[in-house]
């Protein structure tokens, strides 16, 4: 370690104590005051238009409804005080409801579902730049997206970066990243839309949510794949040369995972990577619980905790 | 009462304060995981509905369920898929060259549609737009590939290894499996002639899908119609002309 970097994770180390003391205090006045916040999030990927169950038959037969997920969101919320609930992009496409309505269903639905945030995939882009700026209205909830340039689009403007969700104190950082339109979507459906490299605008997104935002989670919401053998960046990769990110939420591969997997990112701490298959077919859930210690190997001996009694 | 939220708002900022030094610092809070048993919860039939969310989705499905009954032709035979030479292939392929000329505004000489491509055929009878989505559900796009001699040799050798036929050629299959006598456009294939042919063919097929790897190198030219879209147009036209859903299998492909 630098002399200078040491010094200065000396002063930090010292003035974390002396505000944690401070704090404990508190804690002793205050009886009740142990209660730690929690965090659920709710997420979902590669909907793709799915709005009814599959039909009987078939490999996902019964399976997914928007209005049978609705329930259960509801269910959660009623019980647990913190909820996101996160979208990784591929809302469109695959059903005869995008082909006839071109997403506004969905969106509605997701609306109504109260959806905090959802990112941008590349079947989102299949009724072109027009097709997608005609339906935002319907959805209230925004699209994140750091590594799109749209500067030079009709949707200029129209999606953050980023945005930072405040639950009981708790700050928590969201972000978008897209996988490389070109060769995947029309060039037309995608206009003067420019990507940008996911690794850099991911350290960029970090440096900003754990800096002047202060967020205590910082998730990525990402549509560039959980795997793929060649070159092509995918979640893992990402993981693995980004620190600062607890959790990404994947899509585009339709990956079915059994539990998280857990990298190893350049500082030494684990990001999670989860991503529940496509077509609402599940909905993924990870709970979170914080506490007040401010030393950053609390993080790298985070363990996947099964919470035995939870639902 | 929990911490006071005064004091502790005060507490994270005079923390914050303090971190902003450095960007990579953790803020105030650490985060543990903890999951469910089972953290993708399935969305099965055992759930119940929101009664809200199905009350938006039901005038929206009444449409749907009405606009897939529309009736856009009439077949008064089935047209049926399979292996080598079928109607619906021909038909299919045939359509695709008509489309995607009209798309681009030139001759399109040869289309392909391969069997596995098309989930279903269409029953005798009325074709309505839900048949059309049961034979091409996938959303695959028209799109136009200009093929060097060599590229189109190797369709015709891929082509002939599976007896399957070629919108606008006819070619005859050897003992061994090769294509001899291609014509296309009634002309005869000459490998060294140095043109390129265009291809109506959905984006699919042409990256590559149905291991049709040959046509990997070429770059499609977009007509940014789906395939789907031109089936059905395709269908309503030859009803406004008065005419019938029909294809024959008309020896495109001839065994030797």
């Amino acid at each position: 370690m630098k002399r200078r970097d040491f010094l200065r994770h000396s002063f930090l180390g010292t003035a974390g104590l002396t505000v944690l003391g401070g704090l404990a205090r508190t804690a002793e006045a205050a009886p009740a005051a142990k209660v730690l916040p929690k965090l659920t999030i709710l997420h979902t990927n590669d909907m793709h238009s799915r709005i009814e169950p599959f039909p009987d038959g078939g490999q996902w037969g019964g399976l997914g409804g928007m209005a049978r997920r609705a329930a259960l969101i509801k269910d959660i919320r009623a019980q647990e005080p913190n909820v996101l609930l996160l979208d990784s992009g591929d809302i469109f496409q695959g059903t005869p409801y995008f082909n006839f309505f071109g997403g506004e269903l969905e969106y509605k639905l997701m609306s109504q579902m109260g959806y905090d945030a959802s990112t941008l995939g590349n079947h989102d882009f299949d009724n072109g730049l027009e097709g997608l700026q005609r339906q935002l209205p319907n959805a209230t909830f925004p699209f994140l997206i750091a590594n799109y340039d749209f500067s030079k689009t009709p949707l200029a403007g129209r999606f953050a970066p980023y945005k930072v969700f405040e639950k009981q104190g708790i700050r928590v950082g969201v972000f978008g990243l897209g996988i490389e339109l070109s060769g995947l979507v029309a060039d037309k459906n995608f206009g003067q839309t420019v990507y940008l490299d996911p690794v850099a605008k991911a350290k960029e997104m970090v440096a900003q949510l754990r800096g002047p935002e202060r967020c205590d989670l910082v998730i990525c919401l990402s549509h560039l794949g959980y795997k793929y053998e060649n070159a092509k960046l995918d979640d893992r990769k990402l993981a693995a040369q980004v620190s600062g990110i607890d959790l990404i939420l994947g899509g585009h591969t339709h990956t079915f995972m059994d539990a998280p997997e857990p990298i190893t990112s350049p500082d030494g701490h684990a990001t999670l990577i989860n991503q529940v298959g496509w077509s609402g077919i599940n909905l993924g859930r990870l709970d979170y619980e914080f506490s007040t210690k401010n030393k950053r190997a609390g993080l790298a001996s985070a363990a996947v905790v099964p919470v035995r009694a939870a639902c | 009462m929990s911490t006071p939220p005064a004091l502790r708002r005060v507490a994270i900022w005079l923390a914050a304060a303090l971190l902003t030094a450095s960007a990579c610092q953790r803020a105030p809070y650490v985060p543990t995981a903890h999951f469910v048993p089972v953290t993708s919860r399935p969305v099965g039939k055992t759930q119940a509905e929101d009664p809200a969310v199905a009350a938006l989705i039901a005038p929206y499905h009444d449409k749907v369920t009405s606009q897939m009954a529309e009736v856009l032709g009439n077949a008064p035979a089935g047209l049926v898929k399979g292996p080598g030479e079928n109607p619906l292939s021909n038909f299919v392929a045939d359509l695709q060259r008509v489309r995607a000329s009209q798309a681009l505004g030139q001759p399109i000489p040869l289309g392909v549609m391969t069997n596995g491509g098309l989930r279903a055929g269409f029953a005798p009878g009325a074709v309505t737009l839900g048949s059309v989505f049961e034979l091409m559900p996938f959303e695959n796009e028209l799109v136009v590939l200009d093929a060097p001699g060599p590229v189109v040799q190797q369709l015709f050798d891929y082509a002939a290894h599976i007896k399957m036929a070629v919108s606008g050629a006819t070619y005859t299959v050897t003992f061994d499996g090769l294509p001899k006598d291609i014509r296309i456009g009634g002309v005869p294939f000459d490998v060294n002639d140095n043109r390129t042919w265009p291809i109506a063919i959905s984006d699919y097929l042409a990256t590559g899908g149905d291991n049709m790897g040959f046509f990997k190198g070429l770059t499609p030219r977009h007509t940014n119609i789906l395939l789907r879209t031109a089936i059905a147009d395709y269908i309503r036209d030859l009803t406004k002309a008065g005419k019938p859903v029909t294809a024959q299998v008309e020896g495109r492909v001839k065994a030797n």
